[in-house]
């Protein structure tokens, strides 16, 4: 008699959703998260005496079936976040829902009519690939419409549609989110991923939870009752003939079970908790090659007062990027070990909708820098809260920043569990069977990209399914 | 007008080669230089009395074995000299290795560009939109040279003679392509000269006609179909095909006038990425240097080509772009006078268009001493006996041979850019093919496209009547 019929590694919202789904099912299920904690990289920066500064700040990607199978109780601050380029000249440009051709005819009279063609066509193309992405199917897009895609770098794929500078360069902060270069291949895809996603019913927005991402975890705790235990951490994943047993947790106690759900990342998951040679030694031997050379680093400032860009919205989105070639020259210093001179930044302001973050009269800025170093010194780690000030200041001019704190990649791998690694093409273009499923029958993945949960619930499905 | 079954833009060897192809098959062939010499890149000079070297490229991409033969080359006088490839490294540290590791990649890849040239494609657009056999080779589409060759020396030495005189960041993916269009060839002896007169010779025999001196400056069509080529001094030649062997850009966007051609294929040329990045400096050595008869590296380091990568993008010239050397006189005693020597420096990673504009006087002062710092730090001593340098950068290149932006290669070798993705030979205008070094097999062998767009035409010549 086992433990329990489901064991889940990790309480971030993938493990989470994943234990609830199972529960669902009717499984007993035990969550064994290694700290104290539960949420994972959704969790809140300790910061100041009353801060909560969010480690993620904006959701792009949560599973509308989700919120419905789990009736998830949850507030949005902000429905669809606007994306805002700042630029050196002033000259912002703001791509909202609704009037973005304004704001880019201002740059380019010519990109402001490509505009609505690229948006019509992305998001078309976008919803195809749902059964891909959201369903368990296979590929089902025609040969010669993403052909474009896996083969086109971001900056290429950019250029082919539009001329401003201004325009390309803002857009192209959400095709660094897999750590390729921009000019590198399948680097376009990471742009189609996040358009065949949706918020509150609104294909390709971003929405911040009131109360910061927090809120969800509390939801999806709210929704499910399950055993969870906290700083539990799991040394070894047992085998017996083939199939998963269980887990070991350094404690030296077993937990057996005849389903495991990791939402460790994939590589720590098979290569560093399976035994060795479990998975075959080519397959662990190129997942430590696809490590990531260079991460995000999140800044966090305390502001006295709430800064202000000129027209721009303050519950949006800010991109601080000049140029395509500024990627470019920021990727190769970052692998090179270096701080890039030219910063490249997403920033909100997340107390400009939901005030419970900072005392009253106090605002919080926080910026994900990219691509930066994975590890920093103090030095450097200074260095760059001081850049990021500059980059702001020359913005808002008396900016007061009563405070400030960085965390580099490195420490935000080991303290909250999520671990940079780079997504190829193949890797973006996989079906959830080939994401999810590993050699291990029993034994499941569900950290792969952490998109709020969508690979904990078809993990979970997936599992139940094989049980019956 | 002057009638002929096909005309040929360009004598490279590219166009050689598909005019002797072409007229050994008994069409009626004209081949139009706008140079009074042929051979394209292929060529020799003096550059100091005395001294002569070839200037835009010492080796080229290898002639594929079944070309060389099929024209005879080698009684012709075209005879290659191994040039095995070596790394050194400032504290003498070196590598000597033949590099073969592409060899049998490249031959697929040759194979199926071939094969897709001599298959006319189906009549019906819906038949052509569903076959999509893969390429070989496609595996490397995201592989970065990092990837394939590993960390370490052997491995940077690697990548140095796969770049050599271009330019790629080796840890990104799509850089492991770069491979396929290696120039290692070999020098020719006598110089690259002798391998154009070995082709002239053989367009010549075959019974092709030349028309040397005179620019094509346009390609007449109607109806999205060529007619003929307009010569500079006003002559029309019309011809049923036309095999240019420009890159991309150049044949459609100088050639064309825009409003004839449809409107897809001119946003396409207009968006097809240069890469290129080579420069050359050329050295006259008073005394020989003790230097092997190899293709040198100079302190390869992949992390240094990943920054002088950058430094190309942004428009910078870099602190230390990757050099080659080749001391060409050790391999052929007839580029330089008794005792002395010519050596060629070739350059990569050096931009077209520099960021703070054009390429001034100080600026190439600069190319040299960045050449001369580099065989130096190998070679100590050697500046001391330099009696002359000639500097090329890359709007000489393409001001002398018409490559765009100076890229020898066609366009950026990327993975959006290579294998099924070049275009041609066949193209969107009925009876214009493209033979040169844009087109799929055009970076893999030297003479490959010009005889794939010849064998299109061949396989299609019929239809075109």
């Amino acid at each position: 008699m086992s433990d329990c019929d489901a064991l889940v590694i990790g309480g971030g919202v993938s493990g989470l959703t994943a234990a609830a789904y199972l529960a669902r099912a009717g499984l007993r299920v035990i969550v064994a998260e290694v700290r104290n904690k539960l949420g994972g990289a959704c969790e809140s920066i300790p910061f100041g005496e009353s801060f909560h500064a969010p480690l993620t700040q904006t959701l792009y990607a949560l599973d509308p079936r989700m919120v419905k199978e789990l009736k998830l109780n949850l507030k949005f601050a902000v429905r669809d976040m606007a994306l805002a380029g700042l630029r050196a000249d002033g000259k912002h440009i703001v791509f909202s829902r609704d009037g973005a051709a304004r704001s880019i005819a201002v740059h380019s009279q010519a990109d402001a009519k490509a505009w609505k063609r690229f948006r019509r066509e992305l998001f078309s193309l976008a919803r195809d690939m749902r059964a891909l992405w959201w369903e368990e199917g296979t590929l089902s897009v025609s040969h010669e419409r993403l052909e474009p895609f896996r083969r086109l770098s971001a900056a290429a794929f950019l250029d082919s549609w539009f001329e401003s500078d201004a325009l390309k360069a803002t857009l192209a902060f959400d095709a660094t989110e897999t750590g390729l270069s921009l000019f590198e291949p399948g680097s376009a895809l990471p742009l189609l991923w996040r358009a065949s996603q949706e918020m509150c019913g609104l294909q390709g927005a971003v929405a911040a939870f009131a109360g910061g991402p927090q809120s969800l975890v509390q939801a999806l705790l709210e929704a499910t009752k399950v055993d969870i235990r906290t700083g539990a951490s799991v040394s070894r994943i047992l085998i017996a003939g083939g199939a998963v047993a269980g887990a070991e947790l350094v404690s030296g106690e077993t937990i057996t079970a005849p389903i495991v759900i990791s939402s460790a990342a994939r590589r720590r998951t098979l290569n560093e908790l399976l035994p060795t040679g479990a998975i075959g030694f080519a397959r662990a031997d190129s997942m430590d090659r696809a490590l990531a050379q260079t991460g995000t680093a999140k800044v966090v400032l305390a502001l006295s007062a709430l800064p202000m860009f000129g027209g721009v919205p303050t519950t949006g989105r800010f991109v601080l990027a000049e140029r395509l070639e500024s990627y470019a020259a920021a990727h190769s210093a970052a692998r090179a070990g270096r701080l890039p001179d030219e910063l490249i930044l997403e920033a909100t302001t997340p107390t400009a909708a939901d005030s419970s973050l900072a005392p009253i009269g106090q605002h919080l800025l926080i910026a994900s820098v990219r691509p930066v170093p994975l590890a920093m010194n103090d030095e450097t780690k200074a260095r760059l809260a001081v850049k990021v000030i500059a980059a702001f200041t020359r913005h808002v001019p008396g900016m007061h920043v009563v405070a400030s704190e960085v965390l580099t990649p490195e420490e935000i791998s080991s303290r909250y569990g999520a671990q940079d690694s780079k997504m190829n093409i193949a890797q973006t273009l996989a079906s959830w069977d080939e994401r999810l499923r590993t050699p291990i029958s029993g034994l499941m993945l569900c950290g792969e990209n952490v998109v709020c949960g969508r690979a904990g619930r078809i993990a979970a499905a997936m599992a139940i399914r094989d049980k019956t | 007008m002057l009638r002929y079954d096909v005309g040929v833009i360009g004598a490279g060897a590219d166009g050689l080669a598909a005019a002797a192809t072409l007229a050994a098959a008994g069409l009626k062939t004209i081949v139009i230089e706008r140079s009074t010499v042929t051979g394209g890149r292929a060529q020799t000079r003096e550059f100091h009395p005395g001294f002569r070297a070839s200037p835009f490229t010492d080796e080229l991409v290898a002639i594929p074995r079944e070309i060389h033969w099929a024209l005879d080359l080698t009684r012709r006088g075209a005879i290659f000299a191994p040039m095995p490839s070596m790394a050194v490294w400032p504290d003498r540290r070196h590598i000597l290795q033949p590099l073969r590791e592409a060899e049998m990649r490249r031959r697929g890849v040759l194979a199926r560009a071939n094969e897709a040239a001599a298959t006319p494609p189906p009549r019906f657009r819906f038949l052509r939109r569903a076959s999509h056999t893969p390429w070989p080779c496609e595996d490397w589409v995201d592989a970065s040279l990092a990837d394939v060759l590993g960390e370490g020396d052997e491995a940077a030495h690697r990548i140095a003679a796969a770049l050599a005189g271009r330019t790629a960041d080796p840890y990104l993916a799509g850089s492991a392509l770069h491979l396929l269009a290696e120039n290692n060839s070999g020098m020719v002896l006598g110089g690259l000269a002798r391998l154009s007169s070995a082709l002239t010779n053989a367009a010549r025999d075959a019974g092709a006609e030349f028309s040397l001196g005179l620019e094509a400056s346009d390609i007449r069509s109607h109806k999205h179909r060529v007619t003929g080529i307009g010569l500079a001094d006003g002559t029309e030649i019309s011809a049923r095909a036309i095999i240019s062997t420009l890159d991309l850009k150049r044949t459609f966007l100088s050639l064309f006038p825009w409003s004839a051609l449809p409107p897809p294929l001119v946003k396409h040329a207009g968006l097809w990425r240069m890469g290129g990045g080579t420069a050359r400096v050329l050295l006259a050595l008073e005394k020989a240097p003790d230097a092997p008869r190899c293709a040198i590296h100079v302190a390869p380091d992949a992390k240094a080509f990943a920054q002088a990568h950058a430094a190309w993008r942004a428009g910078l010239i870099p602190a230390a772009p990757p050099a080659t050397l080749r001391l060409v006189s050790a391999a052929d005693p007839g580029l330089a006078p008794i005792g002395s020597a010519t050596m060629a420096v070739t350059l990569g990673a050096i931009p077209f268009r520099l960021f703070d504009g054009a390429w001034t006087h100080e600026k190439r002062d600069a190319l040299r001493g960045l050449a001369l710092a580099a065989a130096e730090s190998v070679l100590p001593g050697v500046s001391a006996s330099v009696l002359a340098a000639e500097v090329i950068t890359p709007p000489d290149i393409e001001e002398a041979l018409g490559a765009t932006e100076g890229d020898l290669w066609g366009g950026e070798i990327a993975s959006d850019q290579i294998l099924g993705l070049r275009p041609g030979p066949r193209t969107e205008m009925t009876g214009l093919y493209l033979g040169g070094p844009s087109s799929a097999a055009g970076p893999l062998g030297t003479c490959a496209a010009g005889v794939a767009a010849a064998r299109a035409v061949l396989a299609d010549f019929r239809r075109l009547t």
